[in-house]
């Protein structure tokens, strides 16, 4: 027998038990809490079934998260991945093209917090960037204020992911033979036309798998509202710019006792919300594949 | 006109636009450098000066201020902690996984990459119900003491264990299979062969895989403000948020850069000295 044959399971059992336990079990135990009211250990627990789930849609605060949330994810998405082929077109030849695969990588790498805080001391009503407008005699606009302060994380959003998909996307672009784009130039074909005819369709794959990706991550937006918006402060973010997450933190750290359930049913909603758009997004990419004889 | 846009205009408009997002990345990073070590006054003042004379108290206002020193140290220790068990966990089990042909094998797999779905306020109730319930029980009954930096470790190993298994199983796979038959010629033990031959042989794989999750735990802040809230538990994105907050009334301005160039410039290292391997890691795993 082999040696990984006899180490299956004693190799395999503290991740699968990790995984199972401390994830796979307490995620059933959401699903349960989901379905109760509850205000954490030592209180009592009383059956709502779907009440929670109900209560939430006829939620006005939530229904704003959530669609903010639901916006944030297609917005985002449709700029994060329009830039991503837009650079697709050029980077294949670009001089410095490996450096600015690294550097435009280089938000992915620093806490959003940081990013708020510095960002935040720009976006000030008195900061930086309304200086810089007034130099040029426009009017200082309350960059973080309730109205702006949406645009402006899905601004910080788009400029703090795009350079993950554009490594991904690349990554896969880097192994089109370079022969395939020479005879395309001899054909005629402009640079957008090799990448609409060559390096999209044989790189659909990869993109298929990000824009799952993206999906997942979009949802669980929280970091990025809580550093654009509440400047560190205990306060909560303002309604306009909430997302599912943030709205869940406040109401399991909010004052008083926490309703637990109906926390407990946005996590729920938002796994159901997450499943539906995944398939979505699989119909939506699904292709037949293409690839190089 | 087809030629016009496709060949000249586009691409030019996008390489500069691709140039003016490297220099605005390069220029933040630098301008917080540079802020850090401004007097306050300069910091809200002369934004976009340089300072007159480098102001290094800054770091040690921002060290002693909101805790910072303790969340240093409490981020190290779950970063180190938690990247290294997530690999030592994960890395036998993707290996057996990658190599077997039992039948358990693929659905397992399938099982593992479900968890990369699952969104984080699925489990973010129980975390907190969980939480409570174990300091308590310890502190009950078992050691009579419990800290949540342990909690704290405990999950954002759990949660990070999925995806490290996912992509080192796809890394194992692609490893030559000849390298276990010298390990069995010796005759070592599972454990042994693992160790003394396996490894070595996937090191840049698990090395990737590790540096991606210091990364990920060291930025890691809704688990951390959930579970640990307390300032001399806090991690630093957490004691950072704290800073910034305290900063509102003091004005203590480049205290705050320094502290955002402590949370950020360790990583930023990290990534210049691996950068190439992180990304390529980061990518391989998913796009396979």
């Amino acid at each position: 027998m082999k040696t990984y044959e006899r180490a299956f399971w004693p190799f395999l059992l503290p991740a699968l038990l990790v995984y199972t336990l401390l994830f796979v079990a307490p995620s059933l135990f959401g699903f349960w809490v989901s379905l109760t009211r509850w205000s954490g250990p030592g209180s009592e627990m009383t059956w709502r079934g779907l009440d929670n789930y109900v209560a939430l849609l006829h939620n006005e605060v939530f229904a704003t998260a959530f669609t903010n949330t639901f916006v944030m994810a297609i917005a985002g998405g449709a700029l994060i991945f329009g830039f991503t082929f837009l650079s697709m077109v050029v980077l294949r030849q670009l001089k410095g093209r490996a450096f600015i695969r690294s550097v435009v990588f280089l938000p992915l790498v620093i806490s959003i917090i940081a990013i708020g805080a510095a960002v935040g001391f720009l976006l000030n009503p008195e900061g930086a960037l309304n200086t810089v407008l007034e130099w040029f005699g426009l009017d200082p606009q309350p960059w973080l204020g309730p109205e702006m302060v949406f645009r402006c994380i899905v601004g910080g959003l788009v400029w703090s992911s795009t350079g993950f998909y554009v490594a991904l996307m690349m990554s896969a672009a880097d192994a089109i033979p370079a022969h395939v784009y020479e005879d395309a130039q001899l054909i005629g074909a402009t640079k957008w036309e090799q990448f609409r005819h060559i390096t999209l369709p044989l790189t659909w794959d990869v993109f298929a798998v990000s824009a799952v990706l993206w999906v997942v991550n979009s949802l669980k937006i929280f970091d990025i509202v809580l550093a654009f918006t509440t400047a560190g402060t205990a306060a909560a973010p303002p309604i306009p710019a909430r997302t599912i997450a943030v709205q869940q933190y406040i109401v399991v750290k909010g004052s008083g006792l926490p309703e637990l359930g109906s926390a407990a049913a946005m996590g729920v909603m938002t796994l159901l919300v997450t499943a539906v758009l995944i398939v979505l997004t699989r119909r939506i990419t699904r292709r037949d594949r293409v690839e190089l004889s | 006109m087809r030629r016009l846009i496709g060949d000249i205009l586009l691409p030019r408009v996008t390489a500069v636009a691709l140039w003016v997002w490297v220099v605005f990345n390069l220029a933040l990073v630098g301008w917080v450098g540079i802020q850090s070590l401004k007097d306050s006054g300069d910091v809200w003042l002369h934004p976009f000066a340089l300072p007159e004379t480098p102001r290094w108290d800054n770091f040690s206002s921002a060290w002693q201020a909101a805790e910072f020193s303790a969340a240093a140290l409490n981020s190290v220790l779950l970063t180190v902690f938690g990247a290294g068990l997530i690999v030592a966990i994960s890395a036998p089990a993707a290996y057996v996984l990658a190599r077997s042909s039992r039948r358990v094998a693929a659905p397992t797999i399938s099982y593992f990459a479900m968890g990369l779905s699952i969104p984080l306020q699925t489990i973010l109730v129980p975390i907190v119900v969980i939480k409570l319930s174990v300091y308590t029980f310890m502190e009950d009954w078992v050691t009579g003491w419990w800290d949540n930096r342990i909690t704290l470790l405990i999950f954002q190993v759990a949660l990070s264990v999925p995806f490290a298994v996912f992509v080192l199983t796809g890394y194992m796979r692609s490893l030559p299979h000849e390298i276990e038959e010298a390990a069995e010629i010796d005759g070592a033990g599972p454990l042994r062969a693992f160790v003394q031959v396996i490894v070595p042989v996937a090191r840049p794989g698990l090395t990737t895989v590790l540096v991606l999750n210091v990364m990920g735990l060291w930025n890691e802040t809704l688990l951390a403000l959930l579970i640990t809230p307390l300032p001399e538990e806090r991690n630093l994105p957490a004691a950072l948020l704290g800073l910034y907050s305290s900063m509102q009334y003091s004005s203590d301005w480049g205290g705050m850069f320094a502290g955002i160039v402590i949370l950020v410039y360790p990583m930023i290292v990290l990534y210049v000295w691996l950068g190439r391997r992180i990304v390529d890691g980061m990518t391989a795993g998913i796009s396979r």
